[in-house]
């Protein structure tokens, strides 16, 4: 599963940055349409639930989506075979 | 089938509202409405119903409301305090169209004024009491028969168009007691449930929309801020706005013929009196001593929204007389629809016109 | 199946300021409703008015936005009429212990079966950030420009006090707490109250020294101190360290209550 921030709902607030316990979200830097920084991911593939939601059947932390007060985030299936950025860390 | 009783005013209401298949009583207890409140609180529970003291009478309209949109068949009593905070509750079931039943046993104000005295000093506070526009219904009993007949007929008018209907009484008639014939069973008109598929909100050509009780599957949002067809609230499009308000005003005035319940004697008479509620009583003494066809009654039992229509049935008609228990509430509605001359008769104090001051009202020409 | 099947997804995003508590306290008490499996068709959301009251447009079942501090009275009315309905008031602190406060009190005293959720952000937020019944002593709001000289109300001392049978208080930061909370609001029987904490960062944090969303949260979380330690402190005569926010469960407890939802 993939974590999605729904860039028409988020308002900017940063929330999700403090409480994310894996650290996943960043202050965002750009701007988007609506002159809203949206935080950025980083890493996201360390958030457990993105991970393991599905091995579990059940939401394993979701701090991000309940705290979100603008019911910005959510998670999607993924496509097989998408890209993604993987970083190695030693 | 009808059998006859001997009731207090306050009794025939609350038998009247169970008749009508009243449900939810929500009251606080003020003089001189409380018969009322204690009949339902007796009689209710045993019939299924439900009967909540309040903590005041704002929880009690508001109870009512809420109840009202379970798809109870729902009613509040209370006199001149009480009525006064209910006033913006009111203003919120005529915003959300909600069916509710508000009777007021009228007594001596303003403040708390005279509690065992007799008033009809809150009839035009019923009409315009809330803030903002909007339209009601609002009727008017003379004898006990008519606190049972009118208070059926006040739920069965609130269904229909939705919107809060006062049966305006007072002490007078709320605390007489009179011989009065009890039918087996009345009409009963209920409110037309929205046709799935149909916006909450959007009202066809009736200008009442179908009503989607709670807890049927509608998930419908009911708010006191303006909303469209949907129901969701969007406070700041003056078209939208207008819309709303127009729409809650003309479905109760366009039927203003319709909802017209009144009395005529004599209209061919040159002098008229126009009354509702105890005063009645007084001119039907007068009519009845005179015995002569020169002086005419029009007695209204509806007064809200207002029956000008009616003023034309009298074509002699050269003077209109209006005794009243407040200084000229509607007398003053009378004036804007005629072009004759409106003798004011206030009077103020708890007594009912005698009828020797009604017939000194006629001068001359009696 | 989720929680966020509960929202009008075409009504959102909600009016709320960037960083506004609201929202999460919408979250956690949807996801408890969701939890305990509640029918859509069977559950109305009751509310007042206030930014916290906006919250029962926001969701897909019937629900009830009424007039100010009233909405507990609605709410008694509705439960009444219909036992069957599971209803779930949202309220604010001004529109509960303010206006409303008559409502509350007898509301707690009939112990009706009703869930409150109030959203005490100890501010009136929807008129720009007026001091309320809540707001602490010498915080600045825009009607008290000198700091607030009133006493505050302690909303979950006075619902144990008026005889509720479920009350809690929890914080915005909470999520997990609070939401095992308002569960247990739902299942209980009588009137349940969770009084929560939430931020307003546009009228209550920005006049009173926390200028980030964050430094609010941050807040609650340090000063945020269980029902146990305190009662422990207290004991021990030890002092309470200025500004604790009292957390945890403070009452359950199964006294007769009213509108109690009637045997299948």
């Amino acid at each position: 599963m993939k974590l999605v921030i729904d860039e028409k709902r988020c308002k900017g607030c940063n929330l999700c940055t403090s409480v994310c316990p894996y650290r996943i979200f960043k202050p965002g830097k750009k701007p988007n349409k609506r002159g809203i920084l949206v935080p950025e991911l980083d890493r996201p593939e360390r958030c457990a639930n993105c991970r393991l939601q599905k091995l579990y059947g059940r939401t394993l932390c979701g701090m991000c989506q309940l705290t979100c007060p603008d019911q910005a985030i959510r998670w999607e299936e993924e496509r097989p075979n998408e890209r993604r950025k993987v970083a190695i860390e030693y | 089938m009808t059998r006859t009783e001997f009731w207090q005013g306050n009794i025939a209401c609350a038998e009247g509202a169970l008749a009508a298949g009243c449900t939810f009583f929500g009251g606080y207890p003020i003089t001189p409405s409380t018969e009322v409140a204690e009949h339902m609180a007796a009689k209710l529970p045993k019939r299924g119903g439900t009967f909540v003291q309040m903590e005041d009478e704002i929880g009690s309209i508001a109870a009512v409301i809420g109840a009202s949109w379970t798809g109870a068949r729902a009613m509040t009593s209370t006199s001149g305090p009480g009525f006064s905070l209910m006033m913006e509750n009111i203003g919120f079931a005529a915003m959300t169209e909600t069916p509710c039943v508000i009777v007021n046993i009228q007594r001596g104000g303003p403040s708390t004024g005279q509690p065992t005295m007799a008033a009809a000093g809150d009839m035009m506070q019923c009409r315009f009491g809330s803030h903002g526009d909007y339209s009601v219904i609002a009727l008017c009993p003379a004898s006990v028969q008519e606190m049972y007949e009118l208070t059926v007929k006040a739920f069965n008018l609130s269904e229909r168009f939705r919107v809060p209907v006062f049966l305006m009484a007072d002490e007078i008639v709320g605390h007489m007691r009179e011989r009065i014939d009890v039918p087996d069973s009345v009409e009963r008109v209920d409110r037309v449930p929205l046709e799935k598929g149909t916006l909450p909100f959007s009202a066809g050509k009736t200008g009442v929309p179908g009503f989607p009780a709670f807890g049927k599957g509608y998930g419908v949002h009911v708010t006191g801020l303006t909303h469209d067809e949907r129901g969701y609230p969007c406070a700041t499009s003056p078209k939208l706005h207008e819309e709303l308000v127009l729409r809650l005003v003309r479905k109760v005035e366009d039927a203003r013929h319709e909802i017209a319940d009144y009395e005529i004697v004599n209209p061919d008479a040159e002098q008229v009196f126009i009354s509702y509620g105890a005063p009645a009583r007084s001119v039907g003494q007068v009519l009845h001593d005179l015995g002569n066809e020169n002086v005419g009654h029009l007695r209204l039992k509806t007064v809200w929204p207002f029956p000008e229509g009616i003023l034309r049935k009298f074509p002699d008609a050269k003077e209109f007389l209006v005794p009243e228990l407040n200084l000229g509430q509607i007398a003053r509605e009378i004036e804007r629809y005629v072009d004759q001359p409106v003798k004011q008769l206030p009077k103020l104090g708890g007594d009912l016109h005698t009828p020797a001051e009604l017939k000194a009202a006629l001068g001359g020409l009696k | 199946m989720s929680y966020f099947d509960w929202f009008r997804e075409d009504r959102l995003p909600t009016i709320y300021c960037a960083g506004c508590g609201n929202g999460t306290v919408i979250n956690c008490t949807l996801s408890a409703i969701d939890e305990v499996g509640w029918k859509r068709e069977e559950t109305v959301f009751v509310s007042g008015i206030g930014c916290s009251s906006r919250a029962s447009g926001y969701i897909a079942a019937d629900s009830l936005h009424t007039t100010h501090g009233r909405a507990l009275a609605f709410a008694t009315g509705v439960k009444l009429a219909n036992p069957d309905l599971n209803i779930v008031v949202f309220t604010g602190d001004g529109d509960l212990a303010a206006i409303g406060g008559n409502h509350f009190i007898h509301a707690c005293r009939r112990n009706i079966d009703l869930t409150v959720v109030c959203m005490n952000n100890q501010i009136y937020g929807m008129t720009g950030g007026q001091g309320s019944p809540t707001t602490p002593r010498g915080a600045l709001s825009t009607t008290t420009p000198y700091g607030a000289a009133e006493q505050p109300f302690d909303l979950a001392e006075l619902a144990i006090a008026a005889g509720a049978n479920y009350v809690s208080r929890w914080t915005s930061y909470h999520v997990k707490e609070l939401t095992k909370s308002v569960r247990a609001g739902l299942e209980t029987p009588g009137f349940s109250m969770i009084e929560v904490m939430t931020q307003c960062p546009t009228n209550y944090g920005r006049r009173n020294k926390f200028k980030q969303v964050a430094d609010q949260i941050e807040y609650m979380k340090t000063h945020a101190m269980l029902r146990k330690k305190y009662d422990t402190l207290l004991e021990k005569g030890e002092p309470i360290p200025e500004g604790a926010i009292v957390i945890g469960e403070f009452a359950r407890r199964s006294r007769p209550a009213m509108g109690v939802r009637r045997a299948a």
